[in-house]
């Protein structure tokens, strides 16, 4: 008995390690593509957006959860950079800080062309994977960033912005975001205005993504109903698993892959567990979740790193 | 450019129905004075009747005499400028775009609008083979909305010039060469459109912008303007502060010209001061003829002719002839001699303001007139060279020069200098010193990302040592 399980033992840590080296073989041919990072607001916030400092140095960045030797090991091959801007700037500057945070995106891939190539097509991506360099991507993080202006949002799009968020934690004058659903915000707009649905059908023509992270649920059901493209949810969980309103339902789950969509299950612990801790098996139970939903087709990675705290 | 000497009477006008937005203290008005709107012109039809016909061509015989010669200097100009099409500095087609059809222009056409100085077909009349069209915001929208607005003219000069097969829109000065249509290149008139934001340069340069006029009519937080009375934002500047030091610079960097139309005369020498390329006026005449503050008096055009920049004579009546009746043709040819005189004719090209100005010189209406001041100065002994170098030679000199400053310049490091908040504080921009919403993702939390022994090691080690173990036990 005593040898049969010493006997399991050696053949499960043996097999674990093989398990890994087959992850990482994976990954070395089709390396991750995340949906969603926050690295340039830390950048913001933590050096003004001056990459030229000494602290602020990507290849030996410390107290991130993002640097350049991180994205090696984690074998990140395209990401989406979140050139987010706070709430408090709607009607205020939004529009200029969200220009701002997409400059220093453009001069992260300038300041380090060895690791960064900043791409704004699929075949982009894959050329950056075979230079070997991490396709960066932008995607702008609410709404409020296009201050109610088609002509602002064709321009993003001119400037390399691939998806937008259409809210971030806040209602737009077009569009509810997540806290109507909770007892915190009442709606405004019941999902989509008739200038919300003419912002989804610009972003259709012009060939930016539409993510549906951070909306209400009836915003999702909207969007869904008069997109002519797949959406994504660029950082959102599963909310059978943990019934956060940041978090996708089943009725959604079903409809997004119908439409080809994709799900970029966040990590955020308070997402995966609806507590302050998670481990790594809730996350894949997340991913195993959408699969059953939605299909295998339908599931991404969109970590949220460096735009929350666990 | 609008109307500086007196303050107007404002309209308001419909928003913009695309835009349902509540209104708040940073949304600008965009209020636009009736000197603003562009009045129709009414051409007035005379009927001849046979029994007077003697006695009119008696009346008009000399000027039937006249009119041959002249017809042997249109040809001319007309020849040369179909080897030499013009090359404007400055064209405000966007704002009356703005202004009379909110920027819907799939409802008009733009070969034949009868509402504007300027359509395709004029363009083509007056043998325009570049136009440098303005992307302008009211002052009014500075330190609120001016970022978003401004956009929203690039975008709508994008989709014009994409939406018309006799455009093109260009960025270079091969571009423009090489184009066989309408070039189209963007400036944007007014410092306050970069919100003081070194990063704005560069994404309007990203987006097509090739010049920036420091100011339009009002102070920005670091360049002074020529026109005084309109605005009251920061009464205290003068030329240019550290930071309009560094926009310059910043602009030399990326290759985006510094136009000093509108800067106060202190702005334009700082500029000239320290600019390493040259430098134009996309809209300005001389001062000496005309005092008007819009204009380059001698001194600054003596520096120009060093910097090898240009100035663009514009033709808004107010700023030819400081308040004479009767403008025409021949007063914007002063202009024309008198720089050429100061500066040499190689630092002069044309910026004539159209859709901008009010009034215009009889014989220069619209855009199609521009061979009549070709057809004039020839008339004035100006040689072929000479015409080809203010039409578009001269020009075309002084952005190549741009552009070498900029391949020169690829070694310098982005200038990411930011203007000091006491100089630009203001109810509608954030201070971001605190942390909303987005929770700091690891003060609480450090991140261990690996503990630096490579798992691969860690699993290695622990199957060697079971694997002894089952061994031993076996």
């Amino acid at each position: 008995m005593l040898r049969g399980w010493l006997l399991l033992s050696c053949l499960v840590l043996g097999s674990a390690q093989t398990l890994l080296d087959r992850a990482k073989q994976i990954m070395k041919v089709t390396p991750v593509i995340d949906g969603h990072n926050d690295l340039p607001w830390q950048l913001l916030r933590k050096f003004n957006n001056q990459l030229g400092t000494a602290e602020a140095n990507l290849t030996l960045l410390e107290g991130t959860h993002t640097s350049i030797p991180k994205l090696r090991s984690g074998h990140v091959g395209g990401q989406f950079w979140a050139a987010y801007v706070p709430c408090d700037t709607q009607n205020k500057d939004a529009v200029r800080r969200t220009l701002e945070q997409i400059d220093v995106i453009h001069r992260m891939c300038l300041m380090y062309p060895q690791d960064f190539a900043c791409v704004s097509s699929s075949a982009g991506v894959r050329q950056a994977w075979q230079a070997g360099q991490v396709a960066s991507l932008i995607g702008i993080e609410g709404g409020h960033s296009i201050d109610s202006s088609l002509g602002a949002l064709r321009m993003f799009y001119r400037l390399g912005v691939r998806y937008m968020t259409l809210t971030h934690s806040c209602n737009t004058p077009w569009v509810d975001n997540w806290l109507v659903d909770t007892e915190q915000e009442q709606a405004v707009h019941n999902g989509l205005s008739v200038f919300g649905k003419r912002v989804v059908q610009e972003m259709n023509r012009l060939g930016m993504m539409v993510d549906l992270a951070h909306v209400s649920v009836k915003t999702m059901t909207d969007v869904l109903e008069i997109s002519q493209a797949p959406v994504i949810f660029s950082h959102s969980s599963a909310y059978a698993l943990c019934p956060h309103r940041r978090n996708v339902p089943d009725d959604v789950l079903r409809v997004v892959g119908q439409k080809r969509g994709v799900v970029m299950v966040n990590f955020y612990n308070d997402y995966v567990s609806c507590s302050k801790s998670a481990n790594l098996s809730q996350v894949a139970d997340h991913l195993d979740h959408v699969k059953n939903i939605s299909g295998y087709q339908a599931v991404g990675f969109g970590g949220d790193y460096d735009g929350v705290p666990r | 450019m609008r109307q500086a000497s007196t303050v107007p009477k404002l309209l308001s006008l419909e928003p913009l129905q695309t835009r349902e937005v509540p209104h708040s203290h940073c949304t600008s008005e965009q209020l636009f004075s009736p000197m603003d709107v562009f009045k129709i012109n009414i051409s007035i039809i005379f009927k001849i009747k046979p029994e007077n016909l003697f006695l009119w061509l008696l009346v008009l015989l000399p000027d039937v005499l006249a009119s041959a010669t002249d017809k042997m200097a249109e040809g001319r100009a007309v020849e040369l400028m179909k080897q030499a099409r013009l090359i404007d500095g400055h064209n405000d087609l966007a704002l009356q775009l703005r202004i009379q059809y909110q920027n819907k222009i799939s409802r008009i056409n733009l070969m034949n609008l009868p509402t504007t100085h300027t359509n395709i077909q004029k363009l083509q009349s007056g043998y325009v083979g570049a136009q440098f069209w303005s992307a302008y915001v009211l002052c009014s929208a500075q330190n609120k909305d001016a970022v978003r607005l401004t956009l929203e003219q690039i975008d709508v000069i994008k989709r014009m010039c994409s939406e018309y097969e006799e455009l093109e829109f260009v960025t270079t000065s091969q571009g423009i060469v090489d184009s066989k249509k309408i070039a189209c290149l963007i400036g944007i008139e007014g410092g306050h459109s970069i919100d003081s934001s070194l990063a704005m340069l560069r994404v309007y340069y990203d987006l097509g912008v090739r010049y920036m006029s420091l100011t339009h009519t009002c102070n920005t937080p670091w360049s002074e303007t020529s026109s005084k009375q309109l605005y009251s934002f920061y009464p205290h500047i003068d030329g240019l502060s550290k930071f309009g030091k560094e926009v310059v610079k910043e602009m030399n960097r990326l290759g985006m010209m510094i136009d000093l139309s509108h800067t106060s005369d202190s702005t334009a020498r700082a500029a000239l001061n320290i600019s390493k390329a040259p430098v134009i006026f996309s809209h300005s005449s001389a001062f000496s003829v005309c005092n008007h503050p819009r204009n380059v008096p001698d001194d600054i055009l003596q520096s120009l002719e060093k910097n090898n920049g240009i100035v663009m004579v514009t033709f808004q009546t107010q700023a030819l002839a400081c308040g004479t009746d009767n403008v025409n043709v021949s007063t914007v040819a002063d202009h024309f001699d008198h720089i050429k005189k100061i500066a040499g004719s190689k630092s002069i090209g044309i910026g004539g303001d159209y859709d901008g100005a009010q009034s215009f010189p009889k014989g220069l209406e619209d855009v199609s007139k521009y061979p009549a001041l070709i057809e004039e100065l020839l008339r004035r002994g100006w040689n072929e060279a000479e015409l080809k170098g203010i039409l578009r030679e001269n020009f075309l000199r002084v952005f190549k020069e741009v552009e070498k400053v900029q391949r020169d310049s690829r070694s310098m490091s982005v200038n990411e200098d930011e203007i000091q908040p006491k100089e630009v504080q203001n109810s509608c921009r954030l201070d971001l010193t605190y942390r909303p919403h987005k929770p700091t993702p690891l003060e609480a939390q450090p991140v261990s990302a690996s503990s630096g022994i490579p798992s691969v090691l860690w699993s290695s080690s622990c199957l060697m040592f079971l694997s002894l173990i089952c061994m031993i036990i076996y």
